[in-house]
């Protein structure tokens, strides 16, 4: 080889590593990345069976089962639409009644939202900021004006 | 004395802007004077902004409600440790502490700065000066930590309980001096820039600072990441969040630009690369700054949001990193390439190591700002999380670790790596015994956590083998090797602490990912669980009573195999009543490397209680390994090649240029 | 005063700062080519140890030295242009130098004129506290009474003395715990329970729950004259429609009161509402009827604006939630032509017209309700 053919074999090289690392990023965008939705927007979202996404709302007030061990079942809200969702594992400390939950899994195939895990992180109004965002849009809530 | 702080700052921000003009300036018209300015001014901005700190941190520590930072988060009930630290816990303080580290960087360059060119030294600390200068204006336009109320409330409104704990004493200022430490190695290409000049002395003068900034990111994140296990209570080490993601980009880039000045140090090459990875390091400092103080992220990390200091800060990162990139396509032409090596060889491990870092930092900002990017135009939102970070940054971080023992062994320019394979035996077989081991002797252990295993003693053993090959270890007698190995230089040793404390935290994260065990169950006081060969039992929730909080503390008894107790753990429900909130503090008992832990959840109608409990192996060996990196970077920074001084009269007028070693 | 003279100091040392290294003597800086000759001269001194250890093989030792030597004399090459003189100070650069100077004090005290409040103090909280007690606010004995008690919360005396307080503060859910604190630490006393009833119906809204009336009957149990008690109970029948026990209660009271009793004209104006009240209708009240208000003007001041308040708006806020209420609009536009509120009246009106429209039957009922009351709707 020469010192030419030598230096074009490294650039190569090199170039194919990136587009293998870019196709791989982008690939994976693709198929981890998972949606955020609001229960009344699922009726128009085509999700595939098993399909990981989040789902956000309300915690629908006196929804809250607490059924055998560590499982519990309450229903997210928008005030639309329900969604009943079931859990199992330790809720969070800021998980209540009528608070902004984000919660992420799959559905079951009877329409039951499975999660593996339950967010209530949220800035100081008590509401996660996409949940915000949502149910604004919804005109469900306002800011408070203080 | 309040007022004192805020004028301080304000004086601060007058010299930062003189700071910025008058060295640029001298440094244009080669006036000595003028470039003198420099170091009496950034150290006179550093005891400003040090004093500004200490009335801010006073005013905290006294409960002096008539400042309005105070006022918002503290409380006088809360104990003096965490009114302190709450100086630093809300934006305005916490950006107060940001330039409080700049100057304090500043200061150094100023203090030790005397082995460096005037004109470089001048051009240093005008740069660092303009960053300052922006980040002055940012608090006081924006954010200032000194704004009054009058009258003065009587109660504050109580620090984020889940801020309440010793780990913010610690994690945000050793982010900070990482993260911010980088702006001196942005600032040196800078000024390379200015002045159109670089060589290898300069990746000299610019490494101890790589170095020291290096080494407290990694203390910083790993103290984050510690910090996010214990007292979030979910026994998670990382969660891929965009706020962990944010001081994870600047430690990938600022690694990769660890070892690209090697390479121009030693051999005057990748001048324009390193140029631009110290451009880039800082610059996703501060897009850390900006994600984490704009807002546009929510995350655990609950601080305020506010708009308008988002597009301040947002000025300022289009200020900083598009100035320097354009400086840097004007003049990246005009420098000169260094010296030519063979892809293997020591130089071309390096590229390797950083054509893997930069690509992994790469996906990391793209997993981090795609989801942004994809709200910005579409109302569609979406969240990156674990399996894309998994999926993307796993395979590019494999074999970069598997290269990793190659790289110390290779000789500089061409290097024979049948050679440094057949000195690496030893560590190789080591690594397959572990795999061997791991798959044969442990239950339940995959493929997967057996080659991880493997991977993690193959750095490890790799990383004592460069010690024991520089040693003479198996090619010059006995005596001599202990002289050879007294004798190393510190940075060898560096290298290899570092290098090991990387295998340590990969086979704490193997350990932990892949032989941890996880149970979630309802508990009756007076029953007890097994898990991973360790019983417990549940002994009940008793009630106390803390300065600012009430909890119910469950007691967990961890039996020995005769049935006596052992140990206590103890996991409560802590709730603060000025914020209404609750927090739960995690009960963690460490076993060797191992820990286990575990947290309490709901309280059932029947007394039962929630329980989840992790047996997590060598989880500690994360942040254990972390420390062992940091010490690397400690034990580098010691090596008298990097003290070197300041050209003295006396030799320069012997003219004792070395010829006798010219060709 | 203080202030202005460290400001002075802090402003002259940050000058001198600036100025001092403009104003010394001549000075020659070293090449940045020497600086540049020291590290390289490391460099090959570091070269000649790893050989020494046999780090390096000598060979590549050759090589590495000879590169170095290259560097170096690259910078001879370069050299003479960068020892060039400095160049000789000039109009601007003079000019540089008493801008930066004047800068410093010019640009700090300018904006701290603007962002800073140089007259006020510092204020440790426990600098606040400690001052005399004449001196202090409320609010600040209260802080004070809140630290004593924080350190020693089996004091029972001091929630006694502090609950009353809260409860004039309005700071109702405080006044319920002090109360509590007060019965579990120093025992019952019908002036503890009594308070304690009414700072449950205050955070309530004034609204008399079971919770308070347990309250009342435990003080009627200790003091069966409590005066207090007896009101709240009555009024908590009134609540609940029955008007007629409510009536017997007040009745009871005012018998065995004495003449200079401050309760006398309380009991005395609810009597009268009463009275109007099941003479004008059957309907239960759902708001705070004039009833309610005239009987809070017998109470203290603080407590009746806060239980007049509170009540209104909860109306108001019931009605705007559920606006169909012909019944509740009516109380609320009365609520607010008996407190003197002839705006919010008006308001009310205009908005109990608007939910019903304005041709409708409602909205003709609103009027002429609002007229008998000497209201008139938005001209």
């Amino acid at each position: 080889m020469t010192r030419k053919q030598k230096r074009l074999s490294v650039i190569a090289g090199g170039l194919a590593f990136l587009g293998a690392a870019t196709g791989l990023t982008f690939y994976a965008l693709g198929q981890k990345a998972s949606y955020f939705y609001m229960p009344a927007d699922l009726t128009s979202a085509s999700l595939q069976p098993g399909q990981r996404i989040r789902l956000g709302g309300l915690v629908e007030k006196g929804t809250i089962e607490r059924g055998q061990g560590a499982t519990v079942a309450f229903s997210v809200t928008d005030n639309q639409k329900q969604v009943k969702v079931t859990y199992t594992g330790i809720l969070p400390d800021l998980f209540r009644e009528e608070q902004g939950v984000i919660t992420e899994g799959t559905f079951r195939q009877d329409g039951v939202f499975v999660a593996d895990s339950v967010l209530a992180k949220h800035d100081e109004n008590y509401m996660p900021k996409e949940v915000a965002d949502g149910l604004k849009s919804k005109g469900v809530w306002q800011e408070s004006k203080k | 004395m309040v007022e004192t702080g805020h004028f301080a700052l304000v004086l601060a921000f007058a010299l930062s802007v003189v700071q910025t003009l008058v060295p640029l300036f001298g440094a244009r018209m080669n006036n000595q004077k003028m470039m003198a300015v420099g170091g009496p001014v950034a150290v006179t901005g550093f005891a400003l902004t040090a004093l500004s700190f200490a009335a801010l941190a006073m005013a905290y520590a006294t409960s002096d409600f008539s400042v309005a930072n105070v006022w918002d988060n503290s409380h006088s009930l809360q104990p003096l440790i965490y009114k302190i630290t709450g100086t630093w816990g809300n934006h305005e303080g916490s950006m107060l502490l940001w330039v409080l580290i700049l100057t304090f960087f500043g200061g150094l360059v100023a203090a030790f700065g005397s082995n460096l060119p005037a004109t470089l030294r001048a051009n240093v600390l005008a740069v660092q000066g303009a960053i300052g200068a922006t980040f002055f204006l940012f608090i006081l336009a924006t954010s200032n930590p000194f704004a009054r109320l009058n009258p003065a409330p009587i109660e504050g409104r109580d620090l984020n309980p889940i801020l309440q704990d010793l780990g913010l004493a610690i994690h945000p200022p050793l982010l900070y001096l990482g993260y911010v430490g980088f702006s001196i190695c942005f600032s040196f290409s800078v000024a390379a820039l200015i002045e159109g000049r670089i060589d290898a002395s300069w990746a000299r003068w610019v490494r101890p600072w790589t170095l020291v900034a290096w080494m407290f990111l990694t203390g910083g994140i790993a103290m984050g990441s510690y910090w996010a296990y214990y007292e979030l209570g979910w026994g998670g080490f990382w969660f891929w969040d965009p706020v962990e993601n944010a001081s994870f980009m600047p430690w990938l880039a600022g690694t990769a630009l660890l070892h690209s000045a090697i390479v121009m140090e030693k051999r005057s090459a990748l001048k324009i690369w390193t140029l631009l990875l110290a451009i880039l390091t800082f610059s996703l400092s501060l897009l850390g700054t900006f994600l984490v103080r704009s807002g546009v992220l929510t995350s655990v990390h609950a601080f305020a949001t506010d708009p308008t200091r988002g597009v301040f800060i947002l000025c300022i990162l289009t200020l900083f990193i598009g100035g320097s990139l354009a400086l840097f396509a004007f003049r990246a032409s005009s420098l000169t390439a260094g010296g030519l090596f063979h892809p293997i060889s020591r130089e071309g491990a390096l590229v390797l190591n950083n054509l893997f870092l930069t690509t992994a930092t790469a996906t990391v900002l793209i997993g981090t700002l795609y989801p942004l990017a994809v709200e910005a135009v579409s109302a569609d939102k979406i969240s990156v999380g674990a399996p894309f970070f998994n999926l993307t940054f796993g395979p590019l971080m494999v074999p970069l670790l598997v290269a990793v023992p190659f790289g110390p062994l290779l000789a500089w320019k061409r290097g024979d790596i049948f050679a440094v394979a057949q000195r690496l035996m030893a560590a190789f077989a080591a690594a397959l015994l572990a795999v061997l081991v791991t798959a044969l002797f442990i239950d339940g252990a995959s493929v997967f956590a057996a080659l991880g295993v493997g991977l993690a003693f193959w750095l490890i053993c790799g990383a004592l083998t460069d010690i024991a090959v520089k040693s003479g270890f198996g090619s010059v007698a006995p005596g001599i090797i202990f002289r050879r190995f007294a004798g190393l230089p510190r940075s060898v040793f560096g290298t290899a602490l570092a290098h090991l404390g990387l295998g340590l935290t990969t086979l704490g994260i193997v350990g932990t990912l892949c032989f941890g065990t996880e149970k979630i169950l309802s508990m009756h006081a007076g029953e007890t669980v097994q898990l991973s060969g360790h019983t417990l039992r549940f002994e009940g929730l008793y009630p106390a009573q803390g300065p600012n909080y009430s909890e119910d503390r469950g007691r967990f008894a961890l039996l020995g195999a005769d049935g006596s107790t052992t140990a206590v753990i103890t996991s409560s429900k802590r709730s603060y009543p000025v914020r209404q909130m609750t927090t739960t503090e995690s009960g963690i008992k460490t076993i060797g490397f191992s820990q286990l832990y575990l947290s309490l959840g709901d309280e059932g109608t029947d007394g039962s209680v929630v329980v989840r409990l992790w047996w997590k192996p060598l989880v500690t060996l994360i942040w254990g390994g972390s420390l062992v990196m940091m010490a690397g970077a400690a034990v580098s920074l010691m090596d008298r090649r990097l003290r070197v001084g300041a050209p003295s009269r006396r030799r320069k007028s012997a003219g004792a240029v070395p010829s006798a070693s010219l060709p | 005063m203080l202030f202005w003279v460290i400001a002075a100091i802090l402003t002259l040392g940050a000058s001198l700062a600036v100025l001092l290294p403009l104003a010394g003597g001549p000075k020659r800086g070293s090449a940045s080519s020497d600086h540049d000759l020291e590290v390289y001269r490391d460099q090959l001194s570091e070269l000649d140890r790893d050989v020494a250890r046999g780090l390096i093989q000598p060979a590549e030792a050759e090589e590495a030295r000879a590169e170095i030597a290259r560097r170096i004399l690259r910078l001879d090459n370069a050299d003479p242009a960068a020892k060039t003189a400095a160049r000789q100070p000039s109009m601007a650069t003079r000019l540089v130098a008493t801008a930066a100077v004047l800068a410093v004090p010019l640009v700090s005290w300018g904006l701290y004129s603007q962002l800073g409040s140089p007259d006020l103090p510092s204020q440790p909280l426990s600098e606040r506290l400690a001052k005399n007690p004449a001196e202090s606010s409320v609010d600040e004995l209260v802080a004070r009474a809140e630290a004593h008690l924080a350190a020693n919360p089996t004091d029972g005396r001091g929630w006694d003395v502090l609950a009353p307080v809260y409860l004039r503060m309005q700071r109702f859910s405080d006044a319920v715990t002090a109360y509590r604190n007060a019965i579990r630490l120093d025992g019952d006393s019908a002036a503890r329970q009594a308070g304690l009833g009414e700072a449950i119906a205050s955070a309530a809204g004034g609204i008399v729950s079971a919770d308070a009336q347990a309250a009342f009957e435990a003080a009627l149990k200790l003091d069966p004259a409590n005066p207090k008690a007896n009101f709240y109970l009555a009024m908590g029948m009134a609540q609940e429609g029955r008007t007629e026990e409510a009536t017997a209660g007040w009745q009871k009271m005012l018998a065995a009161l004495p003449q200079d009793s401050p309760w006398r004209s309380a009991v005395e104006q609810a009597l009268a509402e009463s009275a109007k009240q099941s003479v004008a209708s059957g309907v239960p009240a759902k708001g705070p009827d004039a009833g309610d208000v005239d009987a809070a003007s017998s109470m203290s001041p603080q407590d009746r604006e806060a239980m007049i308040d509170t009540m209104v708006a909860g109306l108001d806020e019931k009605l705007r939630q559920n606006p169909r209420d012909t019944e509740g609009w009516m109380q609320l536009i009365r609520s607010y032509v008996v407190l003197g509120k002839t705006d919010q009246a008006r308001d009310a009106l205009n908005r109990g017209i608007a939910v019903f429209g304005s041709d409708s039957d409602e909205a003709k009922k609103f009027t002429a309700f609002a007229v008998s009351l000497g209201l008139t709707a938005t001209e």
